[in-house]
């Protein structure tokens, strides 16, 4: 029940928001809590879904497909294996992908920060491994599609 | 896509460790679930298995549960102890998640159970107690109730044998009843209420000194019920011939405003999910942070209609039932009162809001420092305290329910209240929960009767004069709508 207590103990390669960098590979396991979710739209023959998420490092904006539109709510606590984070339709974000597996595990019993929000953050390729990104600037603080809630 | 025969599990829903190491164990024994039983004596992890595999069996086939509680009864060398834990971790994790039929089969399973007076069935009663959701009338809510109070009229000479089964059934019941009879008719919630009041009434009737046990929250629930014939007439004998429940030394019932109810009674009226996400709240959640927090704690437990009724359960449980170390109120955490104050602001209706007021200040009434805790009264104070200047409205209404309740609730017993509501405030300043009640008593924002009615509270010789200016209006910074805190020294 208190994932909070168990989230440092799980499983090797699991990564804390703070360390995701865009690739192109599905390698991000990591586990975070739903703050908020957009409306449900249609991309074509797919249904998708914008939220906002986080843990304890960072926050980072999570695109949910089909049916995990429906079964995600704020306060869920979601265990994200094999995922991607990568530019979609311009927009920087965490993904389960065709490879990848979003699963709740919980829901509440997580902190979470804001700031920084890892799709608000310019990167640019590592000259020296063009595989790499690398932070360059901060577009902002926190997410501009959810802000804070005052 | 997970299908599930014991959970329901929507699609991107890990899998419950309890539910896979159930099944597991079924399908790895299922040959042997068949008589003729092996009567070889299990390894202990084979035992345990076998425990495994036959309550997932009982769960979910139900054609079968009777095969399988006589294989049960042959092997069981623990006193039903490994069966009966299990089956008390999957309710306190799962069970508003169970399936239909593996909830009519636990209930089915406690009966048998509390028949063979298994190990940790009382816990097992204690925990689906819990899980009866106040103000929630659906049919499966509906249900638990009947079921439970039927187990234990069904076993009364079980129940005598089991003061904390006993006392935490009244408990429940009567806080339903005041939910309950509130609804109309059908025949089936009309012989719930039916079973519901005369458990309570036998209970009271026959066991009066164990139901003592309770303390003066139990004047609290039996005032909800006055209305109701058989309770109004125990009312009347509480108040005019307390004799009549044979109780040596109990004369009056003061002996039970005396009392202060044990803390394990207030975790009854909330289900283990509401407690899980209250403690983390005040352990975890820093100042600031704590809105979203809120927000789906209200979305989760506060949002179908007649749910404002848990709020008075809820903030009994943080003053009584959650005292936060030291360390944390020191630290940046989100403090009680602040949670409380959240709480009565979602209060829509009148009579929820009162009974969540007297949930706030009742030890308060009759608080004696010999056996009554600090921490129990400390919310109050401090969100009165607080409130102010920002929030001096629900200061305001704060203090004149007090006085309201200091001059009605027992007109009789005017003076032992005030006795009580004085040694509680003094003992807030004496230890430093509050460095005085000048933030209150020189507050111009608040009615000059509230004030120095305040004062006379205060022993004579205390300096409480009240002030014409207001200099002195909050303890704490108020920025931004959000509370700072101030380090406060604890006695």
């Amino acid at each position: 029940m208190d994932a909070y207590a168990g989230s440092s103990s799980i499983m090797e390669n699991m990564v804390p928001l703070k360390d995701v960098a865009p690739a192109a590979t599905n390698t991000v396991n990591t586990q975070f809590i739903l703050l908020e979710k957009g409306s449900i739209t249609q991309d074509g023959k797919e249904t998708t879904c914008l939220a906002l998420v986080a843990d304890e490092t960072a926050s980072v904006h999570f695109q949910m497909w089909g049916s995990e539109c429906k079964a995600f709510e704020p306060g869920d606590i979601i265990r994200l294996t094999d995922g991607i984070f990568s530019y979609h339709k311009n927009n920087l974000v965490l993904r389960g992908g065709k490879k990848g597996k979003a699963e709740k595990v919980g829901e509440f019993t997580m902190l979470f920060v804001e700031t920084p929000n890892m799709s608000e953050i310019h990167w640019a390729r590592d000259p020296d491994n063009p595989k790499k990104f690398l932070q360059e600037a901060v577009i902002s603080p926190h997410s501009r599609i959810f802000p804070p809630s005052q | 896509m997970n299908s599930s025969k014991l959970l329901r599990v929507t699609a991107h829903e890990a899998e419950n460790p309890t539910e896979v190491s159930l099944r597991e164990a079924f399908f790895l024994l299922q040959p042997q679930l068949k008589p003729p039983f092996p009567l070889s004596i299990p390894s202990p992890s084979e035992y345990s298995q076998l425990n495994l595999a036959i309550a997932f069996g009982i769960l979910t086939e139900p054609h079968l549960a009777k095969t399988h509680l006589t294989h049960l009864h042959a092997i069981v060398i623990d006193g039903y102890n490994f069966f009966t834990t299990t089956l008390l971790k999957l309710c306190n994790e799962s069970y508003p998640k169970l399936l239909e039929t593996p909830r009519i089969q636990i209930l089915w399973l406690t009966s048998n159970l509390v028949q063979v007076a298994a190990v940790h069935v009382d816990s097992l009663i204690i925990s689906l107690l819990r899980q009866t959701i106040g103000g929630h009338f659906s049919e499966s809510n509906l249900w638990l109730c009947a079921e439970l109070v039927k187990i234990l009229s069904d076993n009364w000479d079980w129940i005598l044998d089991e003061p904390l089964v006993l006392t935490s059934a009244l408990f429940v019941y009567l806080r339903l009843l005041a939910d309950h009879y509130r609804l109309g008719g059908s025949v089936k919630l009309d012989s719930l209420k039916r079973m519901e009041i005369d458990f309570c009434i036998k209970a009271l009737r026959e066991c009066f000194s164990l139901c003592l046990q309770i303390g003066r929250d139990l004047v609290r629930l039996l005032q909800d019920l006055v209305h109701i014939p058989e309770f109004r007439d125990v009312w009347k004998d509480l108040l005019f011939d307390p004799r009549k429940f044979q109780v040596l030394g109990f004369t009056d019932i003061s002996g039970l405003y005396r009392m202060r109810t044990p803390a394990h009674y207030f975790l009854l009226r909330i289900t283990p999910d509401m407690e899980a996400h209250l403690r983390f709240l005040l352990t975890y959640v820093n100042w600031g942070s704590q809105k979203r927090y809120q927000a789906w704690f209200a979305k989760k437990h506060l949002c179908w209609p007649g749910s404002e009724t848990v709020i008075a359960d809820i903030i009994r449980f943080i003053c009584c039932s959650h005292h936060p170390p030291n360390e944390i109120i020191q630290s940046n955490i989100i403090s009680r009162w602040a949670v409380v104050g959240w709480l009565l602001k979602s209060c829509r209706r009148n009579y929820f809001e009162a009974n969540a007021k007297l949930a706030l200040f009742y030890d308060w009434l009759f608080f004696d420092e010999k056996v009554d805790s600090i921490m129990n009264i400390e919310p109050a104070m401090l969100l009165m305290v607080n409130s102010v200047p920002k929030y001096v409205d629900l200061t305001h209404t704060l203090l004149e329910f007090l006085f309201l309740l200091v001059d009605n609730y027992d007109v009789s017993r005017k003076e032992a209240i005030v006795h009580g509501v004085s040694a509680a405030l003094n003992l807030l300043v004496r230890k430093g929960v509050v460095r005085s009640l000048e933030p209150l008593t020189s507050c111009n924002l608040l009615s000059l009767l509230l004030r120095e009615r305040l004062i006379t509270f205060l022993p004579r010789s205390d300096p409480g004069v009240v002030k014409a200016s207001s200099d002195t209006c909050s303890q704490r910074m108020v920025t931004d709508g959000e509370v700072a805190p101030v380090l406060e020294e604890k006695g």
